[in-house]
């Protein structure tokens, strides 16, 4: 307790010697409703409003499906909510192939559901695929799809939860090697991320390792991304970049690895498994700045929703925010930064689903279904005027390098008691969830303002592989008064550079 | 070659008599009440009851005279620890006909010849304190039955024509044909609950490709699934009718080999669904639509091509089903379906419903 009073004291601290030596007067406190409005949209009466999945079709509907099966079309010019599909079985994604055609991941199958005679309802719904287990167990959810440049679709399949048993009847061949732990896969491919292949209609496992993946993105140059959730054999909420036949930690699913020996996998020492996983390119501090993480999408609107374009966001359940993501290779792994997005500006809680418009608008899908949350559907706009954010935190031989968005005011930033640093790291290991492990602060030894004044480069005292770096800073600002938005972010050194 | 004599000899035996009798099967269901409120029979038609019990209590089925069922119950009440030994029967001209008390899960078969006079004659289970709720109406009458809701003779809670309205749990309202993909109950987890009509539904198992059961009386309760974690299963609303038994109906070359089945999907007319699937490579699509007064079901299977291979649709000939085909012929409930065929109807109605089981 006494770690959160002495920070708000040393920013007071701050705070004061800031405007005493500069004799800064702010009038209005910089807010981010200075730069981004949240915008409620009105629903449609008797929907309850889990949203499963956004996108938008051709002709600027957007298209949105519900836990209790309903796809609705929203037209944002004239307002209107048409019903276009029912009757799914929790859908919870959604891809817009044309203005009566769309993919639907639901529970059982991924369905291509098409209006072929034009009065607006959709009277096709085709499988695409069902060539995967289910055991009737209610947490093995179903999430995508997610089209890659060549058409073909990824999807990802949850574990069950030995919170529930399985039905007499299941589909798929059942094996009990993984029935132990919390979370189990009984069926192929539970806990896997799957690619459909759309040149021989065959659904193929991808990579496995997944507990609850309820989000998959790609970057700007093509790299898929799935998110996971706290629980066991993740210490706190993973974003991970996927790549074909790697495994990402979550055990029960490797049973369905080709030629896995007949060993339950919780009899393997974690170390193996450790040395066996692919390790998050960000960890999300639990409580720190999210709790579940959801969608991971690309700004891909060339600069209509602000400054981030090229960069990705992604969703969080329990707080009122999404979150941003600062990648960077090194040494040919993907590893980066998370920062808050959107806190203060309005938004709700449960963020699950995110989708651009043309204008660049960003549509926020919300859901509570069994958790945190809020329902409802909000979109967030860009009012036009750049903040004073965090655009890069690059690492360096020594430290790390801040990019900003503006130039920020030599004269604080240079500051060394501005920048406060920590280390500490997540066990990799089977119970629920994991504390900060090893906790350290990390003292910082110099720091230097590029002549822009958009960088400012922090040299440690020690940087260590394995850990998060979370780094809490005093008020920045711009020469102008313009304030810093988000002030702590959270670094995940999975590797130096070598 | 032994088989097929027997077969023989047991078509010639039942063939003699097939004309006029009639097959019932009522169940004692939960809730004290049986799952058929009410049948027909003709005067003098000799009636075969199908007496099933697959509530978790004891029950009888008691025939009474008209207007003698309270009569009856009265009597019995006053017998006190006596009645046991008689299975709840008294000896009484009040009584027509009557079955043992059947515990949980078991069967008794029994026959009787109807009234020559047409008459409404009480059906009612006599175990002690049932007697006043669990009753219906054995109609012996070749006229029309009156509508359900003005039918004094049935329990109240049965009156009634069809379900209450229920309110659209979405933001459009409920328009029938209706589909769910939802867990349901006896069936695997991909299920899709269809009601044809807000009484008449059935449950289609779109792993596994086959109607799995049918009911009357309501849709599915989706409440609990869609709270909460969404462990809980659907609830059936009605009262199920037909449940296939069959390890799979449809056939491919030998009646005794299950094909190999890939669900495709459906498309909808007129929001009915059209089941696409294929068999053993074989595409087929179904539709399943209301026989008259929701009396059954018939399914229309059409194949992508005429079939090239003998096909066979099994039945189990005890589900209370009377099976009719617009091709092929029936052995023992296996329906052959000869090769060439492209489209074939099959109905499925209720034995309660019909005046002949005759169709061998």
């Amino acid at each position: 307790m006494t770690r959160p009073i002495s920070l708000l004291r040393y920013f007071l601290l701050i705070f004061f010697i800031v405007s005493a030596s500069t004799y800064v007067v702010v009038a209005q406190r910089d807010t981010i409703t200075n730069y981004y409005e949240t915008e409620q949209i009105k629903l449609p009466k008797g929907l309850r409003a889990e949203t499963g999945g956004l996108d938008f079709m051709p002709d600027g509907r957007l298209v949105a499906c519900f836990h209790l099966g309903e796809v609705m079309t929203y037209n944002p010019k004239t307002k209107v909510w048409k019903k276009f599909a029912e009757g799914l079985h929790d859908p919870l994604g959604v891809v817009a192939v044309s203005n009566s055609e769309i993919l639907v991941m639901q529970r059982p199958e991924l369905t291509r559901i098409k209006d072929t005679n034009g009065d607006g309802i959709a009277d096709v719904y085709e499988t695409v695929t069902d060539d995967f287990g289910m055991s009737g167990n209610y947490h093995e959810f179903a999430f995508g799809p997610l089209k890659d440049r060549d058409g073909n679709y990824f999807i990802a399949l949850n574990v069950a939860s030995n919170g529930a048993g399985i039905r007499p009847e299941i589909r798929g061949t059942y094996d009990s090697l993984s029935r132990e732990g919390r979370m189990y896969s009984c069926v192929p491919y539970r806990g896997w991320v799957m690619k459909y292949n759309v040149k021989t209609q065959k659904l193929e496992p991808y990579a496995s390792g997944f507990r609850s993946p309820n989000g998959l993105g790609f970057d700007a140059k093509g790299r898929l991304y799935v998110s996971d959730n706290q629980g066991d054999w993740r210490g706190t909420s993973p974003l991970y970049h996927v790549e074909k036949g790697k495994f990402y930690g979550h055990v029960a699913s490797l049973i369905w690895e080709k030629d896995f020996p007949r060993i339950k996998p919780l009899s393997l020492p974690v170390e193996k498994l450790d040395s066996m996983r692919t390790r998050e390119a960000i960890a999300f501090p639990h409580t720190e700045i999210a709790h579940s993480v959801t969608q991971p999408l690309l700004d891909n609107t060339g600069g209509k929703f602000g400054p981030f374009t090229g960069q990705m966001f992604i969703g969080e359940m329990d707080y009122p925010r999404l979150v941003r993501l600062l990648f960077e290779e090194i040494n040919g792994q993907m590893q980066g930064a998370c920062v808050a997005f959107g806190d203060g500006t309005g938004l709700l809680k449960g963020n699950n689903r995110l989708v651009f418009d043309k204008n660049g608008d960003l549509w926020v899908g919300h859901n509570d279904h069994g958790w945190v949350g809020d329902e409802g559907l909000s979109r967030i706009h860009w009012k036009g005027k750049v903040p004073l954010d965090i655009m890069a935190m690059n690492l360096s031989s020594d430290g790390f390098d801040l990019t900003f968005s503006l130039p920020v005011d030599a004269a604080v930033a240079s500051n060394p008691s501005l920048y406060k640093f920590q280390r500490y790291y997540y066990k990799y290991h089977r119970p629920y969830g994991s504390p900060k492990t090893d906790i350290a602060d990390v003292a910082v030894k110099e720091v230097k303002v590029s002549p822009d004044g958009k960088k400012v480069s922090i040299k440690l005292a020690e940087l260590k592989a394995g850990y998060v770096y979370d780094l809490k800073m005093g008020e920045l600002k711009t020469p102008n008064g313009q304030l810093l938005m988000n002030r702590a972010i959270y670094y995940t050194l999975n590797q130096l550079r070598k | 070659m032994r088989s097929v004599l027997i077969f023989l000899m047991f078509c010639i035996a039942t063939c003699t008599f097939a004309q006029s009798d009639t097959t019932i099967t009522l169940q004692a269901i939960t809730g004290l009440q049986y799952d058929l409120a009410r049948f027909a029979v003709k005067p003098s038609q000799k009636v075969t009851i199908v007496f099933k019990n697959v509530d978790d209590m004891a029950h009888n089925l008691v025939f009474t005279q008209p207007g003698k069922r309270l009569s009856v119950v009265e009597t019995v009440i006053k017998m006190g620890d006596k009645a046991q030994a008689t299975n709840y029967v008294p000896a009484s001209t009040e009584v027509l006909a009557a079955s043992k008390i059947l515990i949980p899960n078991t069967t008794e078969t029994f026959s009787f010849v109807a009234p020559s006079q047409e008459g409404v004659y009480p059906y009612v289970c006599t175990y002690p304190g049932h007697g006043y709720v669990m009753y219906g109406a054995m109609y012996v009458t070749t006229k029309a039955l009156p509508p359900l809701s003005k039918d004094s003779n049935i329990p109240p809670t049965r009156q009634i024509d069809t379900p209450v309205e229920i309110v659209s749990p979405h933001p459009f309202p409920l328009e029938y044909p209706l589909i769910y993909r939802t867990f349901m109950p006896d069936c695997g987890p991909a299920a899709i609950a269809v009601a044809i009509n807000p009484n008449h539904s059935y449950c289609f198992d779109a792993g596994k490709c086959y109607l799995r059961y049918a009911w009357t009386g309501g849709f599915v309760d989706n409440t609990a699934h869609w709270k909460g974690n969404g462990n809980a299963l659907a609830a059936v609303k009605g009262i199920i009718y037909f449940k296939d038994k069959v390890t799979y109906p449809l056939r491919i070359g030998k009646a005794d080999k299950l094909p190999e089945v890939h669900f495709k999907g459906y498309s909808l007319q007129k929001r009915l669904p059209v089941f696409s699937y294929t068999l053993d490579g074989i595409a087929v699509k179904e539709t399943l639509k209301s026989l008259i007064d929701d009396s059954g079901l018939s399914r229309t299977f059409s194949f992508g091509k005429p079939t090239q291979q003998t096909l066979y649709f099994v039945t189990q000939t005890d589900d209370g089903i009377v099976y009719k085909s617009s091709t092929g012929k029936w052995t023992n409930g296996v329906l052959t379906i000869p090769k060439g065929t492209t489209q074939l109807t099959l109905t499925m109605k209720r034995q309660a419903a019909a005046h002949s089981v005759h169709h061998h």
